[in-house]
């Protein structure tokens, strides 16, 4: 190791000394940008190799990395050899300036797949404690390898250690980082709803940026859709159409669109009103962008299928071109199953002829296909009798009385009492927030009727 | 002075009598004057020692208070059994107990007990003193052989019985001369129905508010719980036990063996498929009830926060209004 250093060292003396001596020709260089020789990166190097042990001398090579980094991003097309040097688990700091310097120019596609490589490798062995010394550009480094893993078209390959990426950089579970929208964009992109899933069983108690909430839910939302958990989907759908803004942005646009098909298909039922606790801009303009989708929603609670079909038939662009053809396929599927469940609240025993003609299908083996997809979702409870064509509707067969409902009672039990713990601290913060002590100092009645004593007018904050 | 009676009486005490002395001794107690302090003390004292009063020590404590009374009951043949007590002024400056209210006070009752009689007085303290015998004499013309009940106020958690002791008076001849001393006679406890029930309602109260549903119910499950604690516990002993004479560490005791295995046998006592489904539903049952409670509770505490945030930082709420005060 030192004998390669040092022929390393020496070569790159004769480069100096080239250098200098063109120099001389040339004018001398402004003194306010620092020419970063490659004499200097070497040192860096075996700095970041030497500072790297204990929490101390991390934090002196934070404070020296920051000085370097505006010139270390001048080199950025040379720094790569380097990277071999350093161990990205114990080196993570250094290693992290250095790559992040590496990859902030422009980047080609061959480079990417090679960059895209060293990143993955490095997300997934780096130290958290290095990483949380510089939480931004970590953020920013692991945004960069989202789009050059979507420049190589291969993002399942960014799903993992963009998901390890997000645990280390997040100071606990209960905060929102700018890299969750990212990896739910990634999960969606390469299919793989359940790792996606896995992110979104965490609740959220702290956001610093609005627009990663919005994005985060968003995402969420669509890969519940995808996973087919509509309730939860409509949740945080819900939270994005109801979010505070001054101004409607396009992101909670598009939520609402999903937020009217997901309801028709959950519910069966839309109301294009929002709660009052939505803001109000929310309130007035979301109705102008969304014409089709209440209309849609109009059409269903009439709930004649063949005009839902010929209007779905007539607005198929603008559903298409907002990317929610699939969704509003479902929500005619979902007629047919609200119909028929309709039918078991009547009826006893029914012919599949019979279904077939109330529900508007064309046949009684559609119907049959139809009320067999419904039993195995678990959406009814039915027998279906193949000899004679007739479909007995039975009760729900849940008692309630199994060990495993008390395991859910119990951990939502836990969950909320987890809930009520926070609740109580924030009302004591907000107890004590001088805000609100001016105000509630205000409101008071000037004087108490059942004492003489003067009062306070008012709390001087 | 406590050697053992010898006359041959029997005491019998009634509850009432002790929760009747230790009130007494209690309310004197907590309306006694806050103690003087040090540096008034010390200039009482230190003018005369011609030093500073600074650094003098800390005072000690008062004295608890002496409280007098007297005991009334009913003497038949041998027994004597005490029923009531009230109380009397202690006169300091004739070092006896007030006359005139003890006469005045002893008309009162019998004409509501006609059976009782004066048996004799109590006192509070650790032990009994000289000054004592002269109360107990001047008290002979009322009763020839009085009774002295003695309550130790002093709370001893490691004493197991009643820090109440009753003495008589009998002659001895001590170093020539006949004097009356105090000796200690045993007794014994004896309860009415309805003193039973307040002793067993005052033992159970240990929250200062008790009484309300909810104070009971906790008090219930605490004991629950220190009751299936004790059992872990004592089953964990018995575990380790037997763990180790599987090892070896410990001789085979096969009387020991059989009792834990017939201890075993006897042990599921209902293991049918009805009692767990039952059992599973009065479960699921009740922790759909806590469920509730808790949600209550979150919705109330999320109530007032979402108050709070609205008067804190609602710009479009009631502006400058004197809400009114009920």
């Amino acid at each position: 190791m030192e004998a390669g250093k040092r022929k390393t060292e020496e070569e790159q003396q004769t480069l100096v000394d080239r250098k200098r001596k063109a120099e001389i020709s040339e004018p001398p260089p402004p003194t306010t940008t620092t020419t970063v020789t490659m004499n200097a990166v070497e040192s860096l190097v075996t700095q970041i190799q030497g500072l790297s042990g204990s929490p101390n001398d991390v934090v002196a090579l934070h404070a020296h990395l920051n000085k370097v980094d505006e010139a270390l991003r001048g080199e950025s097309a040379r720094l790569l050899p380097f990277l071999d040097q350093l161990d990205p688990s114990i080196h993570s700091l250094g290693y992290l300036y250095l790559l992040d310097a590496c990859t902030s120019g422009p980047v080609s596609k061959e480079q990417a797949t090679n960059l895209v490589l060293i990143t993955s490798r490095f997300l997934t062995s780096c130290s958290t404690e290095q990483i949380r010394l510089a939480p931004e550009k970590f953020t920013g480094m692991c945004k960069r390898f989202k789009d050059q893993v979507l420049l190589i078209e291969a993002p399942m390959r960014g799903v993992a250690p963009l998901l390890v990426a997000v645990r280390k950089v997040q100071p606990s579970s209960e905060h929102l980082t700018s890299l969750h929208p990212d990896f739910l964009q990634l999960c969606l992109l390469a299919k793989c709803y359940k790792t996606g899933v896995s992110l979104l069983e965490d609740d959220i108690f702290e956001v610093t940026q609005p627009r990663d909430l919005f994005l985060y839910c968003y995402y969420g939302g669509m890969i519940c859709i995808g996973q087919k958990h509509f309730q939860k989907a409509l949740e945080l759908l819900h939270n994005v159409v109801t979010a505070p803004m001054t101004s409607i942005n396009a992101i909670a646009v598009e939520a609402y669109k999903k937020y009217a098909l997901v309801s028709l298909i959950d519910n069966g039922q839309f109301s294009p009103s929002l709660p009052k606790y939505a803001s109000s801009s929310a309130q007035r303009n979301f109705k102008n962008f969304c014409q089709p989708y209440i209309e849609l929603a109009n059409t269903y609670s009439n709930g004649k299928i063949a005009e839902l079909e010929t209007f779905v038939q007539k607005h198929r662009e603008k559903f298409d071109s907002d990317n929610n053809l699939g969704l509003v396929k479902q929500v005619v599927s979902s007629m047919y199953k609200r119909n028929i469940q309709r039918l078991t609240q009547t009826y006893l025993t029914l012919s599949l002829q019979d279904i077939a003609n109330t529900v508007q299908l064309n046949s009684a083996k559609e119907a049959e296909m139809h009320v067999l997809q419904m039993i195995q979702d678990g959406e009814i409870f039915a027998t279906i009798n193949q000899k004679d064509g007739m479909v007995r509707f039975l009760e729900d067969p849940e008692q309630y009385k199994s060990s495993g409902v008390i395991e859910r009672i119990d951990s939502s039990i836990q969950r909320l009492m987890t809930l009520s713990k926070k609740l109580t601290n924030m009302d004591e913060q907000m107890s004590c927030d001088s805000l609100y002590l001016a105000k509630a100092g205000r409101e008071r009645q000037r004087f108490d009727f059942d004492d003489f004593d003067s009062v306070p007018q008012k709390f001087n904050m | 002075m406590a050697s053992s009676s010898s006359s041959g009486l029997t005491f019998k005490l009634h509850p009432l009598v002790m929760v009747n002395i230790s009130d007494h001794y209690t309310r004197v107690k907590s309306q006694m004057n806050p103690p003087v302090t040090s540096t008034s003390c010390s200039n009482t004292n230190g003018n005369g020692n011609g030093e500073g009063g600074d650094s003098a020590a800390v005072k000690a404590p008062p004295p608890p208070p002496r409280v007098y009374g007297c005991v009334i009951g009913v003497q038949r043949g041998r027994t004597v059994e005490i029923f009531n007590s009230f109380e009397l002024l202690y006169d300091s400056a004739t070092d006896s107990l007030d006359r005139a209210f003890l006469l005045k006070k002893q008309e009162l009752y019998k004409k509501v007990f006609p059976n009782f009689y004066v048996l004799g007085w109590y006192s509070t303290g650790s032990d009994a003193e000289e000054s004592d015998m002269h109360i107990h004499k001047a008290l002979m013309d009322i009763n020839e052989s009085p009774v002295y009940v003695l309550l130790n106020p002093a709370i001893n958690h490691a004493q197991k019985d009643l820090p109440v002791t009753i003495y008589e008076s009998e002659m001895h001849v001590i170093d020539g001369i006949p004097q009356l001393i105090f000796v200690n006679s045993s007794y014994t406890i004896e309860t009415v129905e309805a003193e039973r029930i307040s002793v067993d309602h005052v033992a159970h109260l240990k929250p200062s508010d008790g009484g309300s549903a909810a104070t009971q119910l906790a008090a219930h499950l605490t004991s629950i719980h220190s009751a299936i604690k004790m059992l872990n516990s004592r089953i964990r002993v018995l575990h380790h036990y037997l763990v180790a004479m599987q090892k070896g560490e410990i001789p085979y005791e096969n009387s020991l063996l059989r009792q834990v295995s017939s201890l075993l046998r006897r042990l599921p006592a209902i293991e049918s498929e009805k009692f767990q489904d039952d059992f599973l539903m009065e479960y699921s049952d009740t922790l759909l009830i806590t469920y509730l409670a808790m949600f209550t509770n979150c919705s109330s505490t999320m109530n007032e926060l979402v108050e709070k945030f609205n008067t804190a930082y609602d710009r479009h709420s009631r502006r400058g209004g004197r809400t009114a005060f009920i």
